[in-house]
């Protein structure tokens, strides 16, 4: 991605508008955009979701490979989460290898499944030092405006939820639905004219500055945490962004369900 | 192509596997205006291809050097989503999607007006996110609808068929069993209006008769894609 320009104009606006309380868009500090999960909408995948946040649209898909187990883990699977923004989502993402923006997204959204324990890697075994299923995720942006983040994490954890093992067709036994046994979700903030949003458009994050990602699992439990960019926050208010994110992240599990 | 003759892919009443005649299409549907974001967009679901297609631009070309004075240059990258196949597509450089770029982009250039927008470049992005057979094809067709949504002017749309050979039978069309196990394969670009081809590609084996029943089968079938583009133009959300 190629650094694009600020205008001060921009930060002005934003600021201006968190001094009365509002957003370019109208919502409130916290308020999110309208949310739409579609799952099994690729054929070819094995498990699909679709993820709408406003004009935010991403998919996710889950792949079968079969793999020879780690020597110092000879019992467990694998589990592989790959993100990529190719020059479809947006005019600011370029062709070429992964930025370091596209990095940090599949990272984060990767530690934030794997940490939960989601996925039991021992159950994934076939033959133990022989075999084993390597389930890979891969996450792909088709529409940028903004928090690419959580809709990763959350088309990422409704395809894996809705994932068939194709054992029939590699010849390993039956056909069933890949056990996933929690739910971490994901929620991002971004600083905006000086105070943490919720999920923020394309604009607020160009004309904003540090960013929280925070995903908890069932029960809030915290699975992974990442802050990006410049800036200083306080331990205040990270407080109040972790109070949204527990009753952000229950309101979104029942939609995963 | 394959070429394994012992593969039945025809049978004793002339259908094909997925019960279509040999001049038949696979079911086609279209919609503009699907990337928000994007200056112009499509998606194109044919049989089970997907297309999603996003057009940015015209706007400044750099780095400076890909810049012309005289006209835009027109920057496509297709690409295969990692899950658009039955085995995972290791993402990345590959030869494969970087000819079917360069020809893509060779294609529409010969229909845009470049020369309306000197030193800018348009960027065509072609994703396909579900592969059958045929994917060069629509995403080609696809392109020419998301350009056209974006407004940009053409001389013409480009439609693209592939049609080919399977078990000595002239296919239009070909699906995925027809494309590995077919004897020919011949996808080509259209232009609707003219009959004009901006687009041509062959493989395998054709006699001069077989080669004339293909390349008549793939106009036909232009003209009738050609409706459906016009269809989801004026009836699209943009």
């Amino acid at each position: 991605m190629s650094a694009p320009t600020v205008p001060n104009l921009l930060r002005d606006h934003l600021a201006d508008l968190a001094q009365n309380d509002s957003r370019l868009d109208g919502r409130e500090q916290f308020g999110a955009r309208e949310l739409k999960l579609e799952t099994g909408i690729l054929p070819r995948a094995e498990g699909s979701a679709r993820v709408t946040m406003g004009n935010t649209i991403v998919l996710a898909g889950v792949k079968f490979q079969l793999m020879t187990p780690y020597p110092d883990r000879p019992n467990q699977g694998g589990l592989m989460c790959s993100c990529e923004v190719r020059p479809i989502a947006g005019r600011h993402w370029e062709a070429g290898p992964p930025s370091p923006e596209a990095i940090e997204l599949g990272r984060v959204v990767d530690r934030g499944i794997r940490e939960s324990g989601c996925i039991d890697v021992d159950d994934l075994c076939i033959i133990p030092g022989e075999k084993a299923w390597q389930v890979i995720l891969d996450l792909h942006a088709i529409s940028d405006d903004g928090n690419l983040f959580d809709a990763f994490a959350l088309a990422g954890i409704a395809a894996l939820r809705s994932a068939t093992v194709p054992a029939e067709r590699f010849e390993v036994g039956q056909d069933s639905p890949l056990k996933v046994s929690k739910k971490p979700i994901m929620c991002s903030y971004h600083k905006v004219g000086g105070r943490f949003v919720y999920d923020a458009s394309y604009k607020e994050e160009l004309g904003g500055d540090e960013r929280i990602h925070i995903t908890l699992g069932d029960d809030n439990h915290v699975h992974s945490l990442q802050k990006g960019l410049k800036g200083i926050f306080t331990a205040e208010e990270f407080e109040e962004i972790m109070e949204h994110a527990k009753s952000r992240c229950a309101e979104l599990r029942k939609i995963v369900d | 192509m394959g070429g394994y003759g012992d593969v039945q892919m025809i049978d004793e009443n002339g259908l094909r596997m997925d019960g279509r005649k040999p001049g038949d299409l696979r079911p086609i549907s279209i919609e503009t205006g699907v990337i928000p974001v994007a200056d112009g967009s499509c998606r194109m679901v044919w049989g089970t291809n997907e297309a999603i297609v996003a057009v940015y631009g015209p706007m400044e070309a750099h780095p400076r050097k890909i810049q012309r004075q005289d006209r835009a240059v027109i920057d496509v990258a297709y690409n295969m989503a990692p899950f658009s196949t039955t085995d995972r597509i290791r993402p990345g450089f590959n030869r494969r999607s970087r000819e079917i770029s360069k020809v893509t982009k060779d294609a529409l250039e010969s229909v845009v007006l470049l020369e309306l927008y000197p030193r800018s470049k348009i960027r065509v992005s072609i994703e396909i996110v579900s592969a059958e057979a045929g994917t060069r094809c629509v995403g080609l067709t696809a392109a020419s609808v998301a350009l056209a949504d974006a407004g940009i002017p053409m001389t013409d749309m480009v439609i693209s068929v592939a049609s080919g050979k399977v078990n000595d039978v002239v296919v239009c069309d070909l699906n995925k069993e027809e494309d590995n196990y077919g004897e020919a394969d011949l996808p080509m670009g259209i232009l609707p209006n003219t009959g004009e081809l901006v687009f041509l590609q062959m493989d395998g084996d054709l006699s001069p008769d077989e080669f004339k029943q293909a390349w008549d089968y793939n106009v036909d079938a232009a003209m009738e894609v050609h409706k459906l583009m016009i269809d989801a133009l004026k009836g699209g959300d943009n």
